[in-house]
Protein backbone atom coordinates (compact mmCIF):
# COMPACT_ATOMS: atom_id res chain seq x y z
CA UNK A 1 0.00 0.00 0.00
CA UNK A 2 2.84 2.40 0.92
CA UNK A 3 6.20 1.50 -0.48
CA UNK A 4 9.38 3.56 0.03
CA UNK A 5 12.46 2.46 -1.82
CA UNK A 6 15.74 4.21 -1.00
CA UNK A 7 13.99 7.54 -0.55
CA UNK A 8 16.08 10.59 0.28
CA UNK A 9 15.02 14.15 0.78
CA UNK A 10 17.58 16.90 0.94
CA UNK A 11 16.66 20.53 1.39
CA UNK A 12 18.54 23.43 -0.13
CA UNK A 13 21.55 24.17 2.01
CA UNK A 14 22.42 20.50 2.30
CA UNK A 15 20.11 19.54 5.17
CA UNK A 16 19.25 15.85 4.90
CA UNK A 17 15.70 15.26 6.10
CA UNK A 18 15.59 11.64 4.91
CA UNK A 19 18.40 9.40 3.82
CA UNK A 20 17.90 6.19 1.84
CA UNK A 21 14.71 5.20 3.64
CA UNK A 22 13.19 1.90 2.58
CA UNK A 23 10.09 0.25 4.02
CA UNK A 24 6.74 -1.17 3.00
CA UNK A 25 3.35 -0.93 4.68
CA UNK A 26 0.74 -3.45 3.60
CA UNK A 27 -2.94 -2.82 2.99
CA UNK A 28 -4.89 -2.76 6.27
CA UNK A 29 -1.79 -2.40 8.40
CA UNK A 30 -1.45 -0.03 11.39
CA UNK A 31 2.00 1.43 11.88
CA UNK A 32 3.61 4.06 14.06
CA UNK A 33 6.31 6.33 12.82
CA UNK A 34 8.45 7.54 15.65
CA UNK A 35 11.68 9.27 16.40
CA UNK A 36 12.96 12.45 18.02
CA UNK A 37 12.12 15.92 16.75
CA UNK A 38 13.87 16.57 13.47
CA UNK A 39 14.18 12.87 12.69
CA UNK A 40 12.22 13.31 9.45
CA UNK A 41 8.76 12.00 10.46
CA UNK A 42 6.79 14.93 9.08
CA UNK A 43 8.88 15.00 5.92
CA UNK A 44 8.18 11.33 5.35
CA UNK A 45 4.43 11.88 5.74
CA UNK A 46 4.50 14.93 3.46
CA UNK A 47 6.17 12.76 0.83
CA UNK A 48 3.30 10.29 1.04
CA UNK A 49 0.64 12.89 0.28
CA UNK A 50 2.93 14.66 -2.18
CA UNK A 51 3.38 17.90 -0.34
CA UNK A 52 7.07 17.27 -0.92
CA UNK A 53 8.93 15.51 -3.71
CA UNK A 54 11.84 13.20 -2.87
CA UNK A 55 15.32 14.13 -3.98
CA UNK A 56 15.89 10.51 -4.95
CA UNK A 57 14.23 7.13 -4.60
CA UNK A 58 10.75 5.91 -5.37
CA UNK A 59 7.50 6.09 -3.47
CA UNK A 60 4.51 3.97 -4.36
CA UNK A 61 1.19 4.76 -2.73
CA UNK A 62 -1.59 2.42 -3.65
CA UNK A 63 0.19 1.56 -6.88
CA UNK A 64 0.91 5.16 -7.91
CA UNK A 65 4.42 6.46 -8.25
CA UNK A 66 3.96 9.56 -6.15
CA UNK A 67 7.27 11.21 -7.03
CA UNK A 68 6.54 11.29 -10.74
CA UNK A 69 2.84 12.04 -10.44
CA UNK A 70 1.91 15.07 -12.59
CA UNK A 71 0.90 18.05 -10.52
CA UNK A 72 -2.64 18.07 -11.88
CA UNK A 73 -3.14 14.51 -10.62
CA UNK A 74 -2.03 15.24 -7.06
CA UNK A 75 -5.57 16.18 -5.88
CA UNK A 76 -6.82 12.80 -7.06
CA UNK A 77 -4.08 11.02 -5.07
CA UNK A 78 -5.00 13.00 -1.98
CA UNK A 79 -8.64 12.04 -2.29
CA UNK A 80 -7.63 8.43 -1.70
CA UNK A 81 -6.09 9.28 1.66
CA UNK A 82 -7.03 11.15 4.79
CA UNK A 83 -4.54 13.39 6.53
CA UNK A 84 -4.69 14.50 10.17
CA UNK A 85 -2.39 17.07 11.77
CA UNK A 86 -1.41 18.04 15.28
CA UNK A 87 -2.91 21.52 14.79
CA UNK A 88 -6.16 20.13 13.31
CA UNK A 89 -6.13 22.56 10.35
CA UNK A 90 -9.85 23.16 10.34
CA UNK A 91 -11.36 26.16 8.58
CA UNK A 92 -12.48 28.38 11.46
CA UNK A 93 -15.13 30.33 9.54
CA UNK A 94 -16.89 27.16 8.45
CA UNK A 95 -19.06 24.98 10.67
CA UNK A 96 -18.13 21.45 11.65
CA UNK A 97 -20.51 20.18 8.98
CA UNK A 98 -19.01 22.43 6.29
CA UNK A 99 -15.48 21.39 7.24
CA UNK A 100 -16.37 17.73 6.95
CA UNK A 101 -18.49 18.07 3.80
CA UNK A 102 -15.85 20.03 1.91
CA UNK A 103 -14.43 17.02 0.07
CA UNK A 104 -17.86 15.64 -0.95
CA UNK A 105 -18.55 19.11 -2.32
CA UNK A 106 -15.25 19.10 -4.23
CA UNK A 107 -16.26 15.72 -5.62
CA UNK A 108 -19.48 17.23 -6.90
CA UNK A 109 -21.86 15.13 -4.82
CA UNK A 110 -25.35 16.55 -4.51
CA UNK A 111 -26.42 18.31 -1.35
CA UNK A 112 -28.28 15.32 0.08
CA UNK A 113 -25.32 12.98 -0.34
CA UNK A 114 -22.96 15.58 1.08
CA UNK A 115 -25.17 15.85 4.17
CA UNK A 116 -25.57 12.12 4.57
CA UNK A 117 -21.85 11.42 4.26
CA UNK A 118 -20.87 14.22 6.60
CA UNK A 119 -23.50 13.23 9.15
CA UNK A 120 -22.54 9.54 9.09
CA UNK A 121 -18.85 10.35 9.45
CA UNK A 122 -19.46 12.79 12.28
CA UNK A 123 -21.62 10.17 14.00
CA UNK A 124 -18.75 7.73 13.65
CA UNK A 125 -16.42 10.07 15.55
CA UNK A 126 -19.17 10.92 18.06
CA UNK A 127 -19.76 14.52 16.99
CA UNK A 128 -23.03 14.42 15.06
CA UNK A 129 -24.57 16.67 17.70
CA UNK A 130 -21.98 19.42 17.07
CA UNK A 131 -22.54 19.74 13.33
CA UNK A 132 -23.53 23.38 13.46
CA UNK A 133 -20.78 24.46 15.83
CA UNK A 134 -17.71 26.33 14.64
CA UNK A 135 -14.29 24.75 15.30
CA UNK A 136 -13.26 27.35 17.86
CA UNK A 137 -16.32 26.49 19.95
CA UNK A 138 -15.01 22.93 20.39
CA UNK A 139 -12.42 21.42 22.72
CA UNK A 140 -9.07 20.30 21.32
CA UNK A 141 -10.15 16.65 21.34
CA UNK A 142 -13.38 17.50 19.56
CA UNK A 143 -11.53 19.56 16.96
CA UNK A 144 -9.20 16.63 16.31
CA UNK A 145 -12.18 14.33 15.92
CA UNK A 146 -13.64 16.76 13.37
CA UNK A 147 -10.30 16.68 11.54
CA UNK A 148 -10.44 12.87 11.59
CA UNK A 149 -14.01 12.96 10.30
CA UNK A 150 -12.89 15.22 7.46
CA UNK A 151 -10.08 12.77 6.70
CA UNK A 152 -12.49 9.82 6.72
CA UNK A 153 -15.43 11.29 4.87
CA UNK A 154 -14.34 9.95 1.51
CA UNK A 155 -13.64 6.50 2.98
CA UNK A 156 -9.92 6.70 2.23
CA UNK A 157 -7.73 3.67 1.84
CA UNK A 158 -4.95 5.30 3.84
CA UNK A 159 -5.07 7.51 6.90
CA UNK A 160 -1.93 9.48 7.67
CA UNK A 161 -1.64 11.37 10.96
CA UNK A 162 1.17 13.67 12.03
CA UNK A 163 1.40 13.94 15.82
CA UNK A 164 -2.40 13.87 16.09
CA UNK A 165 -2.39 13.91 19.89
CA UNK A 166 0.45 16.37 20.40
CA UNK A 167 -1.93 19.09 21.58
CA UNK A 168 -4.26 16.85 23.60
CA UNK A 169 -4.35 15.66 27.19
CA UNK A 170 -3.79 11.90 27.82
CA UNK A 171 -7.49 11.07 28.07
CA UNK A 172 -8.31 12.76 24.77
CA UNK A 173 -5.22 11.21 23.20
CA UNK A 174 -6.46 7.78 24.27
CA UNK A 175 -9.85 8.46 22.66
CA UNK A 176 -8.19 9.54 19.43
CA UNK A 177 -6.05 6.40 19.26
CA UNK A 178 -9.12 4.26 19.98
CA UNK A 179 -10.68 5.95 16.98
CA UNK A 180 -7.64 5.18 14.82
CA UNK A 181 -7.79 1.53 15.86
CA UNK A 182 -11.45 1.37 15.00
CA UNK A 183 -10.76 2.95 11.60
CA UNK A 184 -8.00 0.43 11.02
CA UNK A 185 -10.30 -2.46 11.97
CA UNK A 186 -12.58 -1.37 9.13
CA UNK A 187 -9.73 -1.92 6.70
CA UNK A 188 -8.08 1.47 6.37
CA UNK A 189 -4.29 1.49 6.39
CA UNK A 190 -3.15 3.79 9.20
CA UNK A 191 0.23 5.44 9.62
CA UNK A 192 0.62 7.65 12.68
CA UNK A 193 3.67 9.77 13.45
CA UNK A 194 4.07 10.19 17.18
CA UNK A 195 6.70 10.22 19.87
CA UNK A 196 4.30 9.13 22.58
CA UNK A 197 6.21 6.03 23.73
CA UNK A 198 3.46 5.09 26.15
CA UNK A 199 0.88 4.79 23.38
CA UNK A 200 3.29 2.91 21.14
CA UNK A 201 4.01 0.38 23.85
CA UNK A 202 0.38 0.00 24.86
CA UNK A 203 -0.99 -0.58 21.37
CA UNK A 204 1.74 -3.00 20.34
CA UNK A 205 1.63 -2.17 16.62
CA UNK A 206 4.38 -2.02 14.05
CA UNK A 207 6.86 0.78 14.70
CA UNK A 208 9.09 2.51 12.17
CA UNK A 209 11.71 4.49 13.97
CA UNK A 210 13.59 7.34 12.35
CA UNK A 211 16.73 9.05 13.57
CA UNK A 212 18.50 11.80 11.72
CA UNK A 213 16.62 10.93 8.56
CA UNK A 214 17.51 7.25 8.57
CA UNK A 215 15.21 4.35 9.31
CA UNK A 216 16.81 2.81 12.37
CA UNK A 217 14.20 0.30 13.39
CA UNK A 218 11.31 -1.55 11.86
CA UNK A 219 9.54 -3.56 14.53
CA UNK A 220 8.06 -5.84 11.89
CA UNK A 221 11.44 -7.48 11.82
CA UNK A 222 11.11 -10.37 14.29
CA UNK A 223 12.59 -9.55 17.67
CA UNK A 224 13.05 -5.89 17.04
CA UNK A 225 10.23 -4.74 19.34
CA UNK A 226 11.38 -7.02 22.09
CA UNK A 227 14.92 -5.79 21.72
CA UNK A 228 13.70 -2.18 21.90
CA UNK A 229 11.61 -2.90 24.97
CA UNK A 230 14.30 -4.75 26.77
CA UNK A 231 17.22 -2.48 26.16
CA UNK A 232 15.60 0.82 25.30
CA UNK A 233 18.13 1.03 22.56
CA UNK A 234 16.92 1.39 19.01
CA UNK A 235 17.63 -1.73 17.06
CA UNK A 236 19.47 -1.22 13.83
CA UNK A 237 18.57 -2.32 10.33
CA UNK A 238 15.42 -2.24 8.24
CA UNK A 239 13.48 -5.03 6.69
CA UNK A 240 15.12 -5.92 3.37
CA UNK A 241 12.96 -5.16 0.37
CA UNK A 242 12.87 -6.31 -3.17
CA UNK A 243 13.98 -3.33 -5.29
CA UNK A 244 11.29 -1.71 -7.42
CA UNK A 245 11.46 -1.99 -11.16
CA UNK A 246 13.09 1.04 -12.77
CA UNK A 247 9.95 2.44 -14.32
CA UNK A 248 6.81 2.39 -12.26
CA UNK A 249 3.71 3.93 -13.75
CA UNK A 250 1.67 6.48 -11.84
CA UNK B 1 -18.23 17.97 -10.52
CA UNK B 2 -21.48 19.15 -11.99
CA UNK B 3 -20.78 22.51 -13.57
CA UNK B 4 -23.82 24.25 -12.13
CA UNK B 5 -22.98 23.08 -8.63
CA UNK B 6 -19.39 24.25 -9.03
CA UNK B 7 -20.53 27.68 -10.23
CA UNK B 8 -23.06 27.89 -7.44
CA UNK B 9 -20.28 27.19 -4.97
CA UNK B 10 -17.87 29.64 -6.65
CA UNK B 11 -20.51 32.34 -6.62
CA UNK B 12 -21.46 31.82 -2.95
CA UNK B 13 -17.82 31.82 -1.89
CA UNK B 14 -17.12 34.92 -4.00
CA UNK B 15 -19.98 36.78 -2.34
CA UNK B 16 -18.72 35.73 1.09
CA UNK B 17 -15.21 36.95 0.16
CA UNK B 18 -16.61 40.25 -1.10
CA UNK B 19 -18.67 40.74 2.02
CA UNK B 20 -15.76 39.79 4.25
CA UNK B 21 -13.35 42.25 2.66
CA UNK B 22 -15.89 44.75 1.38
CA UNK B 23 -13.74 47.81 2.01
CA UNK B 24 -10.89 46.78 -0.26
CA UNK B 25 -13.38 45.31 -2.71
CA UNK B 26 -15.11 48.70 -2.83
CA UNK B 27 -11.80 50.28 -3.83
CA UNK B 28 -11.45 47.82 -6.72
CA UNK B 29 -15.06 48.32 -7.83
CA UNK B 30 -14.68 52.11 -7.63
CA UNK B 31 -11.51 52.05 -9.72
CA UNK B 32 -13.23 50.08 -12.44
CA UNK B 33 -16.35 52.25 -12.20
CA UNK B 34 -14.34 55.49 -12.57
CA UNK B 35 -12.40 54.10 -15.54
CA UNK B 36 -15.52 52.94 -17.30
CA UNK B 37 -17.44 56.11 -16.43
CA UNK B 38 -14.78 58.19 -18.17
CA UNK B 39 -14.68 55.74 -21.05
CA UNK B 40 -18.46 55.70 -21.26
CA UNK B 41 -18.68 59.51 -21.18
CA UNK B 42 -16.22 59.69 -24.06
CA UNK B 43 -18.16 57.05 -25.93
CA UNK B 44 -21.36 59.01 -25.39
CA UNK B 45 -19.75 62.24 -26.55
CA UNK B 46 -18.02 60.75 -29.56
CA UNK B 47 -21.10 58.71 -30.46
CA UNK B 48 -23.32 61.79 -30.53
CA UNK B 49 -20.76 63.87 -32.41
CA UNK B 50 -20.25 61.07 -34.88
CA UNK B 51 -23.98 60.78 -35.48
CA UNK B 52 -24.08 64.53 -36.17
CA UNK B 53 -21.12 64.35 -38.53
CA UNK B 54 -22.70 61.47 -40.40
CA UNK B 55 -25.87 63.54 -40.65
CA UNK B 56 -23.81 66.38 -42.09
CA UNK B 57 -22.13 64.00 -44.48
CA UNK B 58 -25.54 62.84 -45.70
CA UNK B 59 -26.61 66.47 -46.14
CA UNK B 60 -23.32 67.62 -47.67
CA UNK B 61 -23.56 69.79 -50.77
CA UNK B 62 -21.28 71.22 -53.38
CA UNK B 63 -21.67 75.00 -53.57
CA UNK B 64 -20.72 76.49 -56.90
CA UNK B 65 -20.19 80.29 -56.66
CA UNK B 66 -20.56 82.20 -59.89
CA UNK B 67 -18.15 84.84 -61.07
CA UNK B 68 -19.52 88.41 -61.01
CA UNK B 69 -21.08 89.37 -64.31
CA UNK B 70 -21.97 85.90 -65.54
CA UNK B 71 -24.87 86.21 -67.94
CA UNK B 72 -28.18 84.51 -67.13
CA UNK B 73 -27.75 82.29 -70.19
CA UNK B 74 -24.31 81.13 -69.08
CA UNK B 75 -25.67 80.51 -65.57
CA UNK B 76 -28.56 78.46 -66.98
CA UNK B 77 -26.15 76.46 -69.08
CA UNK B 78 -24.04 75.74 -66.01
CA UNK B 79 -27.13 74.80 -63.99
CA UNK B 80 -28.17 72.35 -66.69
CA UNK B 81 -24.72 70.75 -66.76
CA UNK B 82 -24.72 70.45 -62.97
CA UNK B 83 -27.72 68.12 -63.18
CA UNK B 84 -25.90 65.64 -65.41
CA UNK B 85 -23.95 63.37 -63.01
CA UNK B 86 -25.95 60.39 -61.68
CA UNK B 87 -25.23 61.27 -58.04
CA UNK B 88 -26.76 64.76 -58.24
CA UNK B 89 -30.17 64.78 -56.60
CA UNK B 90 -30.99 68.45 -56.97
CA UNK B 91 -29.63 71.88 -57.89
CA UNK B 92 -30.91 74.97 -56.09
CA UNK B 93 -30.16 78.42 -57.36
CA UNK B 94 -29.29 81.11 -54.78
CA UNK B 95 -29.22 84.62 -56.17
CA UNK B 96 -26.80 87.25 -54.87
CA UNK B 97 -29.71 88.98 -53.12
CA UNK B 98 -30.85 85.76 -51.45
CA UNK B 99 -27.26 85.12 -50.34
CA UNK B 100 -27.13 88.52 -48.66
CA UNK B 101 -30.48 88.00 -46.95
CA UNK B 102 -29.38 84.61 -45.70
CA UNK B 103 -26.17 86.13 -44.28
CA UNK B 104 -28.19 88.81 -42.49
CA UNK B 105 -30.48 86.13 -41.03
CA UNK B 106 -27.72 83.80 -39.87
CA UNK B 107 -25.30 86.43 -38.60
CA UNK B 108 -27.43 89.36 -37.43
CA UNK B 109 -24.69 90.79 -35.20
CA UNK B 110 -22.39 91.35 -38.17
CA UNK B 111 -25.11 92.10 -40.72
CA UNK B 112 -23.59 95.55 -41.33
CA UNK B 113 -20.77 93.87 -43.19
CA UNK B 114 -23.03 93.31 -46.18
CA UNK B 115 -24.64 96.76 -46.06
CA UNK B 116 -23.53 99.88 -47.89
CA UNK B 117 -22.01 98.24 -50.90
CA UNK B 118 -23.00 99.65 -54.26
CA UNK B 119 -23.81 96.25 -55.60
CA UNK B 120 -24.62 92.88 -54.03
CA UNK B 121 -21.49 91.91 -52.04
CA UNK B 122 -22.03 88.16 -52.12
CA UNK B 123 -21.95 86.09 -55.29
CA UNK B 124 -24.85 84.09 -56.66
CA UNK B 125 -24.43 80.34 -56.38
CA UNK B 126 -25.82 76.89 -57.14
CA UNK B 127 -26.24 74.47 -54.25
CA UNK B 128 -25.81 70.97 -55.62
CA UNK B 129 -27.29 68.22 -53.44
CA UNK B 130 -26.11 64.69 -54.08
CA UNK B 131 -26.78 61.18 -52.92
CA UNK B 132 -23.66 59.87 -51.08
CA UNK B 133 -24.74 56.30 -51.88
CA UNK B 134 -24.39 56.96 -55.61
CA UNK B 135 -21.11 58.82 -55.44
CA UNK B 136 -18.13 57.24 -57.18
CA UNK B 137 -15.25 58.94 -55.31
CA UNK B 138 -12.77 59.37 -58.16
CA UNK B 139 -15.38 60.49 -60.70
CA UNK B 140 -16.87 62.83 -58.11
CA UNK B 141 -13.49 64.38 -57.38
CA UNK B 142 -12.81 64.84 -61.12
CA UNK B 143 -16.22 66.46 -61.52
CA UNK B 144 -15.51 68.93 -58.67
CA UNK B 145 -12.15 69.79 -60.24
CA UNK B 146 -13.77 70.36 -63.63
CA UNK B 147 -16.27 72.73 -61.99
CA UNK B 148 -13.38 74.69 -60.47
CA UNK B 149 -11.96 75.16 -63.97
CA UNK B 150 -15.26 76.26 -65.56
CA UNK B 151 -15.17 79.90 -66.82
CA UNK B 152 -18.48 80.87 -65.13
CA UNK B 153 -17.31 79.59 -61.72
CA UNK B 154 -15.48 81.77 -59.21
CA UNK B 155 -15.16 79.22 -56.39
CA UNK B 156 -16.36 75.74 -55.42
CA UNK B 157 -17.00 74.66 -51.82
CA UNK B 158 -17.18 70.93 -51.27
CA UNK B 159 -18.77 70.20 -47.84
CA UNK B 160 -16.99 66.86 -47.80
CA UNK B 161 -13.72 68.69 -47.14
CA UNK B 162 -14.67 70.06 -43.76
CA UNK B 163 -16.75 66.99 -42.86
CA UNK B 164 -13.63 64.88 -43.48
CA UNK B 165 -11.59 67.27 -41.33
CA UNK B 166 -14.16 66.97 -38.58
CA UNK B 167 -14.07 63.20 -38.84
CA UNK B 168 -10.29 63.38 -38.50
CA UNK B 169 -10.65 65.45 -35.34
CA UNK B 170 -13.16 62.95 -34.01
CA UNK B 171 -10.75 60.09 -34.71
CA UNK B 172 -8.00 61.90 -32.79
CA UNK B 173 -10.36 62.54 -29.83
CA UNK B 174 -11.44 58.89 -30.00
CA UNK B 175 -7.82 57.71 -30.04
CA UNK B 176 -6.88 59.87 -27.05
CA UNK B 177 -10.00 58.72 -25.24
CA UNK B 178 -9.20 55.09 -25.98
CA UNK B 179 -5.66 55.54 -24.68
CA UNK B 180 -6.95 57.16 -21.48
CA UNK B 181 -9.48 54.38 -20.98
CA UNK B 182 -6.86 51.68 -21.59
CA UNK B 183 -4.53 53.28 -19.02
CA UNK B 184 -7.36 53.56 -16.52
CA UNK B 185 -8.48 49.99 -17.16
CA UNK B 186 -4.95 48.68 -16.70
CA UNK B 187 -4.83 50.56 -13.40
CA UNK B 188 -8.17 48.99 -12.48
CA UNK B 189 -6.87 45.53 -13.40
CA UNK B 190 -3.86 46.04 -11.15
CA UNK B 191 -6.12 47.20 -8.33
CA UNK B 192 -8.37 44.15 -8.70
CA UNK B 193 -5.33 41.88 -8.91
CA UNK B 194 -3.95 43.35 -5.69
CA UNK B 195 -7.27 43.05 -3.91
CA UNK B 196 -7.69 39.41 -4.93
CA UNK B 197 -4.10 38.59 -4.07
CA UNK B 198 -4.70 40.10 -0.66
CA UNK B 199 -7.90 38.10 -0.22
CA UNK B 200 -6.08 34.92 -1.28
CA UNK B 201 -3.38 35.75 1.27
CA UNK B 202 -6.01 36.12 3.98
CA UNK B 203 -7.32 32.67 3.05
CA UNK B 204 -3.93 31.00 2.60
CA UNK B 205 -4.43 28.60 5.51
CA UNK B 206 -7.81 27.55 4.15
CA UNK B 207 -6.35 27.14 0.71
CA UNK B 208 -3.68 24.87 2.18
CA UNK B 209 -6.38 22.75 3.78
CA UNK B 210 -8.34 22.63 0.52
CA UNK B 211 -5.29 21.35 -1.31
CA UNK B 212 -4.66 18.73 1.36
CA UNK B 213 -8.12 17.24 1.08
CA UNK B 214 -7.81 16.98 -2.69
CA UNK B 215 -9.39 20.11 -4.15
CA UNK B 216 -8.25 20.86 -7.68
CA UNK B 217 -6.65 24.21 -8.52
CA UNK B 218 -9.75 25.25 -10.46
CA UNK B 219 -11.92 24.51 -7.45
CA UNK B 220 -9.61 26.57 -5.22
CA UNK B 221 -9.22 29.47 -7.63
CA UNK B 222 -12.77 29.46 -9.01
CA UNK B 223 -14.24 31.63 -6.22
CA UNK B 224 -11.46 34.20 -6.74
CA UNK B 225 -12.11 34.30 -10.48
CA UNK B 226 -15.80 34.83 -9.84
CA UNK B 227 -14.94 37.49 -7.25
CA UNK B 228 -12.97 39.42 -9.89
CA UNK B 229 -15.77 38.95 -12.39
CA UNK B 230 -18.38 40.22 -9.92
CA UNK B 231 -16.22 43.23 -9.04
CA UNK B 232 -15.82 44.04 -12.73
CA UNK B 233 -19.53 43.68 -13.49
CA UNK B 234 -20.38 45.81 -10.45
CA UNK B 235 -17.89 48.46 -11.58
CA UNK B 236 -19.31 48.44 -15.11
CA UNK B 237 -22.88 48.54 -13.80
CA UNK B 238 -22.15 51.46 -11.48
CA UNK B 239 -20.43 53.36 -14.31
CA UNK B 240 -23.42 52.77 -16.56
CA UNK B 241 -25.89 53.83 -13.89
CA UNK B 242 -23.89 56.98 -13.17
CA UNK B 243 -23.75 57.79 -16.88
CA UNK B 244 -27.47 57.25 -17.26
CA UNK B 245 -28.35 59.36 -14.24
CA UNK B 246 -25.87 62.03 -15.32
CA UNK B 247 -27.40 62.10 -18.78
CA UNK B 248 -30.91 62.19 -17.35
CA UNK B 249 -30.11 65.09 -15.03
CA UNK B 250 -27.98 67.00 -17.52
CA UNK B 251 -30.29 66.97 -20.53
CA UNK B 252 -33.02 69.28 -19.17
CA UNK B 253 -30.44 71.66 -17.71
CA UNK B 254 -28.23 72.33 -20.69
CA UNK B 255 -29.03 75.47 -22.65
CA UNK B 256 -30.89 74.80 -25.86
CA UNK B 257 -27.90 75.42 -28.03
CA UNK B 258 -26.86 73.45 -31.05
CA UNK B 259 -23.68 72.11 -29.39
CA UNK B 260 -25.47 71.14 -26.18
CA UNK B 261 -28.04 69.36 -28.27
CA UNK B 262 -25.35 67.41 -30.05
CA UNK B 263 -23.49 66.46 -26.86
CA UNK B 264 -26.53 65.37 -24.91
CA UNK B 265 -28.32 63.89 -27.91
CA UNK B 266 -29.09 60.27 -27.24
CA UNK B 267 -27.85 57.87 -24.55
CA UNK B 268 -25.51 54.97 -25.28
CA UNK B 269 -26.86 52.26 -27.52
CA UNK B 270 -27.58 48.85 -26.01
CA UNK B 271 -24.45 47.56 -27.71
CA UNK B 272 -22.32 50.26 -26.04
CA UNK B 273 -23.95 49.62 -22.67
CA UNK B 274 -23.14 45.92 -22.98
CA UNK B 275 -19.62 46.85 -24.04
CA UNK B 276 -19.08 48.83 -20.83
CA UNK B 277 -20.31 46.01 -18.58
CA UNK B 278 -18.36 43.43 -20.60
CA UNK B 279 -15.19 45.52 -20.35
CA UNK B 280 -15.70 45.70 -16.58
CA UNK B 281 -16.22 41.95 -16.35
CA UNK B 282 -13.17 41.29 -18.53
CA UNK B 283 -11.01 43.65 -16.46
CA UNK B 284 -12.14 41.90 -13.28
CA UNK B 285 -11.48 38.45 -14.66
CA UNK B 286 -8.09 39.41 -16.10
CA UNK B 287 -7.15 40.96 -12.74
CA UNK B 288 -8.15 37.79 -10.91
CA UNK B 289 -6.36 35.47 -13.31
CA UNK B 290 -3.25 37.66 -13.25
CA UNK B 291 -3.21 37.78 -9.46
CA UNK B 292 -3.41 33.99 -9.14
CA UNK B 293 -1.22 33.14 -12.11
CA UNK B 294 1.90 32.61 -10.10
CA UNK B 295 2.17 30.70 -6.86
CA UNK B 296 0.25 33.42 -5.09
CA UNK B 297 -2.09 30.94 -3.46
Amino acid sequence: MIHFYRVSKHYPGGQRALDEVTFQIERGEFAFLTGPSGAGKSTLLRLIFRQEIPTSGQILVNGRNVASLPRRKVPFLRRTMGVVFQDFRLIPRKTVFENVSYLPRVLGLDGQRQKRLAYETLRRVGLAHRMKAFPLELSGGEQQRVAIARALVNQPEILVADEPTGNLDPEMAREIFELFLEINRRGTTVLVATHDAHVIDRLDKRVLSLRAGRLQEDSSIPGATAARRMSGVIAAGARPLTPLPEAVGG
Amino acid sequence: MAVHRAFGYFFREAIVNLARSWKISAVAVSTIAVSLFIGGALLLLIGNLDRQVQEWRREAKVIVYLRPGVTPAAASGLQASLRQPRWVSGVASVSAEQARQRFERYFPSVAELVHGWGEEPLPASFEVAYDPERVEPRAFEAWVQSLRRAPQVGMVDDDRDWVSQLEGVLRVIGGIGLAVVVVLLVAAIFTIASVIRLTAYLYRDEIGVMRLVGATELFIRGPFYVEGLVQGILGGGIALLALYLGHLVMVPQVPRTWLAGVLTGSFLSLRDQLLIVTLGAAAGLVGAVASLRREAV
